[in-house]
């Protein structure tokens, strides 16, 4: 059970792992709320079948159970708590983000461009697919910046899992086999237990505030 | 055995409060809970004193003289504050503030935070540490909020999104470092993220990769330290939650983030050597420490104040431990300790006072001994202890740390840092003697010291005064332990 991988699953990998950087700039210029969430359900879905080519290029059984995880959590329970929430709340779903579509994609260029050099020196590492490790790089900058160009709060909930999907993505490509299983199902149950406090502060600061914009959270200064 | 139970207790204890609605019933079960957790802890650190070190679980939870000193610290903040705790709530319901199944929400969730701040020190897997770490956030999150003010909601978010953006930084680092382990050990390397197995191989992990790793860990734990420039959530989460929940994040929450930032310290320093790892933690210890300056001298609002001597107090230990070797590493051990120990007596004490004069701002209060004299006396003792004045201990830590400067012929850095910290002395002292001694406002009429919030403060401030003098010999021999592992010494 320790075949090497095989040629044509690394090109899914790393063709799988450019979906991901695709989606994430789909996030950074699309403006419907809904739609944001579905793009990290693909994004996500994605990320479960990398995780699931390297289990069965490599045999190992136990990052199936990784696969398996990031679909039911990432794939199917967050986006329909999510889109629960934004329902529930009513509001209206335009994302007023602070640069246009047009700056920020040359921003979010610069920032591939970046993540490209960081992970330049480290590709020794990499063990599975090419670039890989860029790609994570890159979704931590585009998901940083995400958070900051979008003031709502639910993007700014999308943001964050953004940033943490690249973190898997680059767990993936670092290590082939994962990390321990048991590390591997506390970052899983802690990331679901952050969206729910989100959830319910969201709810909570949409009632007190009746509105959802973070950039209103601005009285706490010096 | 030993730490099995010490990570389980408050944690069942927290879930038990969820079974009943008798507010009785909650602060006997946290106190007890509380009480096991500090017996269990003398029990398991006086072992560790004795021994090399202690493991359960099949190397699970492993306890070294530096997560031996960690686990007392928790339990000894947590102890204390649960006493503090009783009082400080019952005079909320009383004035109606907050409701009784508000309360619950403290008492459920405190133990389960304090559970987690117990296991971050004791896994020996930094992955583990990792999740122990982040589930403090989560645990504490609804906490922040617990006024259910717009400010406390403001704050709590921040708290949440700047904290998870911190430690999925940390996640990162931590899976480069483990990454770099595997290309050492092996694809099937299952410890590979375990400190015992990573410290034997540090010197074989690729030097890029550790020092990538450092950077992302220095970001991610400083954020949850508080060092500045990643510390904007703090002032506003210390302000917003209550007191005692604040003085957990403030006194016991600030040294597992800290001993994060060692623990990745030391594989550095063994992979990279000195000067790399060193310059990183000079940097932000010596920023945080300027940063905090100005704003405290500026402050009006004294749980604010809290905060930013928090900031400064952590960049302290970073600093310490960037000047280096077996001396720099003895400063931030002991400061650890000494600033644990001492910082829920200015909480408490700076928690009656917003109660009695019910304002956390400066102007509006004066002449605290006068109205209330125990606060008021506690109150200027704890400012002197916590601002580092000779005859108290946290006066030993800083002239260590300044030692350590000089000895690695840093001089800049120690100018700066006397700076800093004289700055912090002169500011505080001002906002203080107005504080304490200055005339009431218009009534004179004494207040009452609750004997709750009183027993707790005067334990504190009994334990301040006396490590002044004497550290029992336990305590001794594991801080020169852990200032050993800290400095990479066999």
């Amino acid at each position: 059970m320790h075949a090497l991988p095989s040629e044509l699953s690394s090109q899914w990998i790393t063709l799988f792992a450019a979906g991901m950087l695709v989606i994430q700039l789909l996030m950074v210029v699309q403006r419907m709320l809904l739609t944001s969430i579905r793009l990290f359900a693909m994004q996500s879905l994605l990320l479960a079948l990398i995780a699931a080519i390297v289990a069965y290029s490599h045999g190992a059984t136990e990052v199936y159970l990784v696969a398996v995880l990031t679909f039911i959590g990432k794939v199917v329970f967050l986006p329909w708590l999510l889109t629960r929430l934004v329902k529930r709340i009513a509001i209206h779903q335009e994302v007023e983000p602070l640069l246009n579509s047009t700056a920020s994609m040359i921003l979010c260029g610069a920032l591939t461009l970046l993540g490209c050099v960081v992970a330049r020196p480290f590709t020794s590492l990499e063990r599975l697919g090419n670039n890989t490790l860029a790609v994570a790089v890159t979704l931590l900058l585009i998901g940083f910046f995400l958070m900051f160009n979008e003031r709502k709060a639910i993007t700014q909930v999308l943001a964050l899992l953004t940033v943490e999907n690249g973190v898997m993505l680059a767990a993936v490509a670092l290590t082939t086999y994962g990390m321990p299983l048991v590390v591997e199902l506390g970052v899983f149950f802690d990331v679901m237990v952050a969206v729910m406090v989100l959830g319910i502060l969201v709810y909570r600061i949409r009632e007190t505030f009746a509105s959802m914009d973070v950039s209103k959270l601005s009285r706490l200064k010096g | 055995m030993l730490l099995t139970f010490l990570v389980l207790t408050p944690f069942l204890a927290g879930v038990s409060c969820l079974a009943t609605r008798s507010r009785l019933w909650w602060e006997r079960a946290n106190l007890l809970a509380f009480v096991a957790v500090a017996i269990l802890a003398m029990a398991a650190g006086s072992e560790v004193a004795r021994h090399e070190s202690l493991s359960a679980l099949g190397g699970f939870l492993r306890a070294d003289a530096l997560s031996a000193l960690l686990m007392g610290l928790t339990s000894f903040v947590a102890l204390v504050t649960s006493i503090y705790a009783i009082g400080y709530f019952r005079r909320d319901l009383k004035e109606a503030r907050i409701t009784e199944p508000q309360l619950r929400r403290y008492y459920v969730l405190t133990p389960i935070f304090v559970s987690a701040m117990l296991l971050a020190p004791l896994a020996d897997n930094l992955g583990v540490m990792w999740v122990a770490i982040e589930s403090t956030t989560l645990a504490s999150a609804l906490l922040v909020t617990f006024y259910s003010q717009q400010t406390s909601f403001e704050a709590g978010w921040k708290y949440v999104i700047i904290g998870s953006i911190g430690v999925s930084l940390a996640l990162f680092g931590t899976i480069v470092t483990y990454s770099s382990a595997v290309g050492v050990l092996g694809e099937h390397a299952q410890d590979g993220m375990n400190w015992s197995t990573l410290l034997s191989i540090a010197d074989r992990l690729d030097p890029g990769a550790m020092r990538l790793a450092f950077i992302l860990a220095i970001l991610g734990y400083g954020t949850k330290a508080g060092l500045a420039p990643m510390h904007t959530w703090k002032p506003d989460a210390y302000a917003e939650a209550p007191v005692p929940a604040a003085t957990l994040l403030g006194a016991g929450f600030i040294n597992c983030a800290i001993y994060a930032i060692m623990r990745f310290d030391v594989l550095a320093e063994k992979c990279l050597g000195h000067e790399f790892p060193s310059q990183m933690l000079l940097c932000f210890g010596l920023f945080s420490i300027l940063l905090a300056a100005p704003f405290i001298l500026v402050q009006r609002n004294f749980r604010r104040l809290l905060a930013y001597s928090s900031i400064d107090h952590a960049g302290i230990m970073v600093a310490a431990l960037g000047f280096g070797g077996k001396l720099g590493a003895l400063g931030a051990v002991l400061h650890m300790l000494f600033h644990a120990v001492t910082k829920p007596l200015l909480f408490f004490s700076m928690g009656n006072v917003q109660q009695e004069f019910g304002s956390p701002y400066l102007r509006k209060v004066s002449g605290v001994v006068h109205r209330l004299p125990w606060t008021g006396t506690l109150l200027f003792l704890a400012v002197l202890a916590v601002t580092g004045t000779p005859p108290f201990s946290l006066f030993q830590s800083e002239f260590t740390a300044l030692s350590a400067a000089l000895a690695a012929d840093h001089g800049w850095a120690a100018a700066l840092f006397l700076l800093g910290v004289v700055t912090i002395f002169a500011g505080f002292l001002s906002h203080m003697a107005k504080m304490t001694l200055g005339f009431p406002p218009e009534s004179t009429a004494r207040g009452v010291e609750c004997p709750w919030k009183l027993g707790a403060m005067l334990l504190v401030g009994l334990v301040v005064v006396g490590l002044g003098f004497w550290i029992p010999p336990t305590v001794y021999e594991l801080v020169h332990r852990s200032a050993r592992i800290v400095a990479g010494l066999p």
